[in-house]
């Protein structure tokens, strides 16, 4: 039975299962915004995708199920649509907009990723949708934001990546700036998204008014270069791509290294925060009984590589021995003994590895989900936080287009038989 | 210097005078580092009353960080990583080793309705200042821990930095030059996207607690929140045995897809083709030339297999013009496309962030006016506001005697005793 939302006043506690059920998203987004519509569904928001007639665009995305490059088969789309509700809808039909905005009443969030301007087009504009329901959130997550001289241009993962600074400081020196290889730009820019639509859930909660949460990836993604902003404003200094260097200061040391089968990430770092592993480091190569020029450091916490004294000589000699040290382990002897002796190193793993790890299993951290056309279970991250009061769990697979039609135009709207043949026939669902 | 003028000039509009959106929720704030801090930081520039608690006993790597000119080895406010990371914030000075420290943190706790920390595990029990203690004194506290690990598990009690979550999630493995050595961009991504989610999980369970009357626990895991972020290959693996590893620049649906060379000193820009109408503008801005014409480039199918030929026939192009020309023309007929910026570029010149007062000029009492990053999911009506970031202890008193309730006498003997260090 369909919970609407006035009904929820007097809230029985056994529907609190997540932090937020009882909610409802109509979420409009293509690839730039899908996490932000998945985190919410884990909270509990019921989270509807509005497709057009025929579905998603973005269900076209590799990789694909078996390779097969069909409507329900792409592993991208997949991934990121995890516990939402599909129905299609044609909202640059003028009918399709008179149901939209039927849907809006009984509504709380509208995800949506186009072109600003776009839903102003098609009359759909945030200032429609308060008139229709002053609750309502809309959380628009763009290239660029919403305004500004930018606000129209296109934009995608390596083109945001390019303009907001990060990729100036990824890839090796001899070549050209990098990408990151997951979208990192999209994933962080829905999480940001995720805190903006609920803050101003909290707000609305409040006053009983709605409004517009505005993300621009440029700007989310330029906030993580903090320091690189602060050593251009204050000393005219520009970072740049340094391959496996991490440039942190006056010294810049390795932190991604070759080892016996593979690669391991291990930070070369000075002071208190580097001196446990750095110890560990030092007595290994001792154990090894070659020729150790971290010996030449007795006491580590005053280990200051921004310091005058400590020489550049110096710590090339003592990551040429590091260096040496890793190629002679493997992944597992460098992660598990390092475990041991305080080394603090990390394998880069592959998905191989990362569905096998210990840590990941002990927590219960993978869900099995059965999709419609794969032959098992996948297993998929089943949760971003764990609470003790509430499971905010990744539980069923990312829809078909549609599969939730008949709940809402049949049930909810009440529509006839005869109306949804119509609306079907003129390509408005 | 420009911007700090348009920005300050647009602040003195006031046209919005909307309370932020979290004012009135208190904060007891244990964050350090970079997780903990941003926790801390995004409640607080939205109007959370956030207390940091620290010391100088065990003080936090950002305090140290000598990477710009100005900061000294021994002053631990003359730090503007520290200030970036911690604004918005009162400053309470308190060594928590010290068995009076015990009495502050359980008034700080009637006091708060949120305690975020992020010490490695274990470390607030054996202080005895844990989520259970919290408990007894206040039964509904939300409180949040957040690690490299999580708080179960056998790695439970390994501490972790931004790398750890990039090698264990994936990132690192997919970020690269096939034949190369994997990389990564220095600038972190674990320690920035997990205080959203710990934000988040935070302020959802405000709300939890407004319709149950139910407090939370909350633990996040940096590994946890970062794998999630590289699902499709995951699946990918699972479904098709397929091991997707780094590629360049190049991904599976466009092309061409990466960054291009152009006038200048190491200047690039980045061109995405998604689609055949991208495409055919594409070659219009690059006038047509006739080996856009060959059968090799005819579609994304051919293209992705001619790349490197048809990479340096794009740059050949490139080459001829400005990054900031060739993101123009590209823009201007519907090819995404955006000029690998360096910091000089969008501090200096980027008028789009700019627009947004991505920086807020604050004024910091040791290190003058400089720019203080401004929450990036702007609520359109219930507007952040960004204060400087405290110095040691600055609020001590404050603290102590306004909001604690401490008389005068009280506070002076705990001076005394060191408690506040």
């Amino acid at each position: 039975m369909l919970i609407l939302k006035n009904d929820l006043v007097g809230k029985r506690m056994d529907m609190f299962e997540n932090l937020l059920s009882g909610y409802r998203a109509l979420d409009l987004t293509d690839e730039k915004g899908f996490v932000c519509g998945k985190i919410l569904a884990a909270l509990g928001i019921e989270t509807i995708k509005v497709e057009p007639p025929g579905g998603d665009p973005a269900r076209s995305i590799p990789p694909f199920l078996h390779g097969k490059p069909e409507i329900n088969n792409s592993l991208y789309w997949l991934a990121y649509n995890t516990d939402k509700r599909s129905i299609t809808l044609n909202l640059e039909l003028e009918r399709g907009q008179e149901l939209f905005k039927k849907l809006i009443t009984q509504c709380d969030f509208v995800i949506e990723s186009f072109k600003p301007r776009y839903l102003d087009s098609i009359g759909l504009s945030y200032i429609t949708l308060t008139k229709i329901n002053p609750r309502i959130i809309l959380t628009s997550i763009t290239p660029f934001g919403q305004k500004g001289p930018y606000s129209g241009f296109k934009g995608s993962e390596i083109v945001v990546s390019a303009m907001s600074g990060i990729m100036s400081t990824n890839g090796d020196a001899d070549r050209p700036p990098l990408r990151e290889g997951p979208d990192t730009i999209y994933f962080e820019s829905n999480a940001a998204a995720a805190l903006g639509t609920v803050m101003a859930h909290y707000v609305r909660e409040k006053t009983g008014e709605g409004q517009q949460v505005d993300v621009s990836m440029q700007e989310v993604a330029v906030k993580r270069s903090s320091s690189n902003l602060l050593v251009w404003e204050f000393d005219k200094c520009l970072i740049k791509r340094a391959g496996t260097i991490r440039t942190v200061g006056a010294r810049s040391t390795h932190w991604i290294w070759e080892c016996k089968d593979g690669h391991i990430f291990w930070s070369f770092m000075g002071g208190k925060p580097g001196s446990q592993g750095n110890r560990a480091m030092s007595k290994w190569i001792d154990d090894d009984g070659i020729e150790n020029p971290m010996r030449a450091i007795t006491n580590w916490e005053e280990f200051d590589m921004a310091a005058q004294d400590v020489s550049k000589d110096l710590l090339d000699a003592q990551q040429e021995a590091i260096r040496q040290f890793f190629l002679r382990r493997t992944k597992k002897e460098i992660t598990e003994e390092g475990f041991k002796r305080g080394l603090n190193a990390c394998a880069i793993n592959n998905p191989s590895d990362i569905l096998e790890n210990p840590q990941l299993k002990a927590r219960d951290y993978w869900a099995n989900i059965d999709s419609p056309k794969a032959n098992n279970p996948l297993k998929y991250p089943k949760y971003f936080f764990l609470g003790n009061q509430t499971e905010n769990f990744v539980k069923s697979a990312a829809p078909v287009p549609g599969e939730y039609n008949d709940a809402i135009y049949r049930n909810e709207l009440m529509l006839s038989d005869k109306e949804i043949d119509e609306l079907e026939s003129s390509g408005v669902i | 210097m420009n911007w700090r003028v348009l920005v300050s000039s647009r602040n003195s509009n006031t046209k919005d005078m909307e309370l932020p959106a979290l004012q009135g929720i208190k904060v007891l704030d244990f964050g350090w580092a970079l997780v903990g801090s941003l926790t801390g930081k995004h409640l607080a520039d939205n109007g959370a009353e956030v207390i940091r608690v620290e010391s100088s006993t065990r003080i936090d790597l950002s305090r140290t960080n000598r990477m710009v000119k100005i900061s000294s080895g021994n002053n631990p406010d003359d730090k503007p990583w520290y200030t970036h990371l911690n604004t918005s914030k009162l400053g309470l000075a308190l060594n928590l080793r010290k068995p009076q420290a015990k009495s502050i943190v359980a008034k700080l706790i009637r006091w708060a309705d949120v305690i975020n920390e992020n010490f490695t595990p274990g470390t607030l029990s054996k202080l005895g200042i844990d989520y259970n203690f919290a408990k007894t004194i206040k039964p509904d506290i939300i409180m949040l821990s957040s690690s490299a690990y999580g708080q179960t598990g056998p790695m439970a009690y390994e501490w972790g930095v931004d790398g750890t979550g990039l090698a264990m999630s994936g990132y690192l493995d997919q970020t690269g030059w096939p034949d190369r050595t994997p990389v990564g961009a220095n600038a972190p991504f674990s320690d920035v996207v997990l205080p959203y989610i710990n934000a988040m999980a935070i302020v959802a369970a405000l709300d939890y607690k407004r319709r149950t009357g139910k407090g939370q626990y909350i633990d996040t895991s940096m590994v946890e929140v970062c794998t999630h972020s590289n699902t499709p290959n995951l699946l990918d693996y699972q479904a098709n045995e397929h091991f997707r590893t780094r590629n360049g620049n190049r991904i599976d649906y466009a092309s061409p897809h990466g960054a291009f060379p152009c006038k200048g000193d190491d200047r690039w820009c980045t061109i995405a083709v998604f689609n055949e109408n991208e495409w055919q503008a594409f070659c219009r801005v690059i006038g047509n030339p006739v080996w856009t014409k060959d059968t090799k480039f005819a579609d994304m199918k051919s293209r992705k297999q001619n790349e490197d030929q048809m990479e340096k026939l794009i740059s050949q192009w490139t080459l001829q013009h400005t990054d900031y020309e060739v993101m123009h023309k590209m823009q201007a007929a519907g090819v995404p496309a955006g000029v690998v910026q360096t910091m000089a570029d969008i501090v200096d010149g980027d008028p789009q962030l700019r627009g947004r007062e991505f920086l807020l000029p604050v004024k910091n009492p040791e290190l003058g006016i400089f720019g203080h990053p401004t929450p990036a999911y702007k609520l359109t009506k219930t507007k952040a506001k960004v204060r400087h970031a405290p110095s040691m202890g600055e609020h001590n008193e404050y603290i102590c005697i306004n909001i604690l309730g401490l008389s005068d006498e009280e506070f002076v003997g705990l001076v005394g005793q060191n408690v506040f260090e």
